[in-house]
């Protein structure tokens, strides 16, 4: 399994292969909230820098509770949340960063897809509960931003090792699994149900 | 004794705190044979790490998923249980209790509606309902933390005088709109009949039932092996990411009801949280699971 160290180049990203598993090392920034993507957003919108930088990063939609303690935050757990609440959010993010690594678990649209493939990222599908083997990686918390925010909304940047292993399932080319699958389940749809009416007692 | 307020909070703390950290075990036996049959690679790998992850919440005593869901509480109460509570206040207490001395604390996933603010409490939480039990002498309480992931693609339509083949059209795609995204492999709940609210209440509590076990009559049970199987063929595997096995077990509960027959879908992703507890009159718990 290849480990993809961070920060990515995109030669590296245009490697990885639709359903490929792998694991990351390195930075990521992680936030699971609606508010924090709105608030990135307003960033662009101003010009402003967002507190942690995600120029070409790995921006996860991980929750994670985290609380500070007198040596600085600490995360308890983590674990990947639905990225398709935030498919009207996400291509302007994706484009203005030129995200290299975005995830989290259920996918993105077809939207979000071509904003990848227009700068060379990918989409990496996360184990959901999997808070146990996910929040292992963890080796250190580099920053927590906007912590205004209730512990899952933050923004949150942390050095990860071998966080995975995690599922190539929008490739850097915008090909996307979950395009695939559902097309593939629609297409199967009238022989599915032709099968269950043979099943099915007479009415 | 008596069945009392303190027993029923202990009860309530107790089943919160071990739905979160532990994955039932008919819900472990039909993953490992989901990975035996896979023929998907990624999908078994999948299915593996599931059981991992499983293993080592348990081990560790950890949560098996970061977001621990609104506390949902089903209190059957038996005819013959010696009780003198007030039940409801009493879950109440001990999900409060729960949030302020549970290691490690929970996120805040109670939502207002209405404002979208996130906290440990909210109007109306937990969500407990009722029921009897004849002739048992405890009160069963079982614990079902819910979330967004799997919650948000519960779906319900009205019919009128349907066919078998309109009811299992939309149950598939209802299936087909959830797609990847419910964290497959998922039991599915389904409710035929009855009124609006109880037909979305059997379907809940179709998903609460073993799996394996099927619907004691065999139109009834065809119909989920029909059904279970037609899912799976739409290849959306676990984590949506391809595969075999998109539902772990599909249950069907129906009533009679009059021309209008809801039907009522609702999911429970593959960590398949529930925990059941009975409270006797000298204020035993048993852990049931």
């Amino acid at each position: 399994m290849r480990n993809i160290v961070l920060p990515a180049t995109r030669a590296a990203v245009a490697e990885l292969k639709l359903g490929e598993m792998v694991t990351v090392s390195g930075p990521i920034v992680v936030t699971a909230g609606i508010p924090t993507h709105h608030r990135i957003l307003d960033s662009i919108e101003q010009g402003q820098p967002t507190p942690i930088a995600l120029e070409e990063a790995a921006f996860f939609h991980l929750g994670s509770y985290s609380r500070e303690t007198e040596e600085g935050f600490e995360i308890l757990y983590m674990n990947p949340t639905t990225s398709t609440r935030f498919n009207p959010l996400m291509p302007r993010i994706i484009r203005h960063f030129g995200l290299r690594c975005v995830g989290g678990k259920g996918g993105l649209d077809d939207e979000c897809a071509r904003a990848l493939k227009d700068v060379g990222g990918v989409y990496l599908s996360f184990l959901g509960g999997g808070a146990p083997i996910i929040s292992s990686a963890i080796r250190r918390i580099r920053q927590v931003a906007w912590d205004d925010f209730i512990s899952h909304y933050r923004l949150v940047e942390l050095e990860v090792e071998a966080l995975g292993p995690l599922t190539v399932a929008i490739d850097a080319r915008g090909n996307s699994l979950y395009r695939n699958l559902d097309d593939a389940a629609q297409a199967r749809r009238a022989a599915i149900l032709d099968r269950m009416a043979q099943q099915r007692p007479g009415q | 004794m008596t069945i009392r307020d303190q027993h029923i909070t202990q009860a309530a703390k107790d089943l919160y705190s071990w739905a979160l950290r532990r994955v039932p075990d008919d819900t472990k036996a039909a993953l490992a044979r989901a990975r035996e049959a896979e023929t998907n690679e990624t999908a078994r790998k999948t299915l593996n790490m599931m059981l991992h992850s499983a293993s080592a919440a348990e081990t560790a005593d950890r949560y098996v998923c970061s977001d621990a869901g609104i506390p949902v509480f089903f209190v059957r109460i038996g005819s013959q249980a010696d009780w003198t509570a007030n039940i409801k206040s009493a879950i109440r207490a001990g999900f409060d209790e729960l949030v302020e001395t549970i290691d490690p604390p929970l996120l805040k996933h109670v939502t207002n509606p209405l404002t979208l603010e996130r906290g440990y409490h909210g109007k109306d939480m937990p969500i407990v309902t009722f029921d009897l039990i004849e002739d048992a002498d405890y009160i069963e309480i079982i614990c079902s933390p819910k979330a967004l992931g799997s919650g948000r693609w519960a779906a319900m339509e009205l019919f009128t005088f349907p066919t078998l083949e309109t009811i299992e059209t939309y149950i598939l795609d209802v299936a087909i709109k959830a797609g990847s995204q419910h964290c497959p492999p998922v039991v599915m709940g389904v409710g035929i009949g009855g009124t609006f609210d109880y037909c979305a209440k059997m379907a809940k509590e179709a998903t609460l039932r073993e799996i394996g076990q099927k619907h004691p009559e065999k139109m009834v049970a065809d119909m989920e092996q029909r059904l279970y199987e037609a899912v799976n063929a739409l290849g959306y595997g676990p984590m949506g990411t391809g595969g075999d096995t998109t539902v772990l077990g599909v249950h069907v509960n129906y009533a009679a009801g009059h021309g209008f027959t809801p039907v009522a879908v609702a999911f429970n992703c593959w960590i398949n949280r529930r925990s059941i507890a009975r409270i006797y009159g000298d204020g035993r718990i048993e852990r049931v699971e």
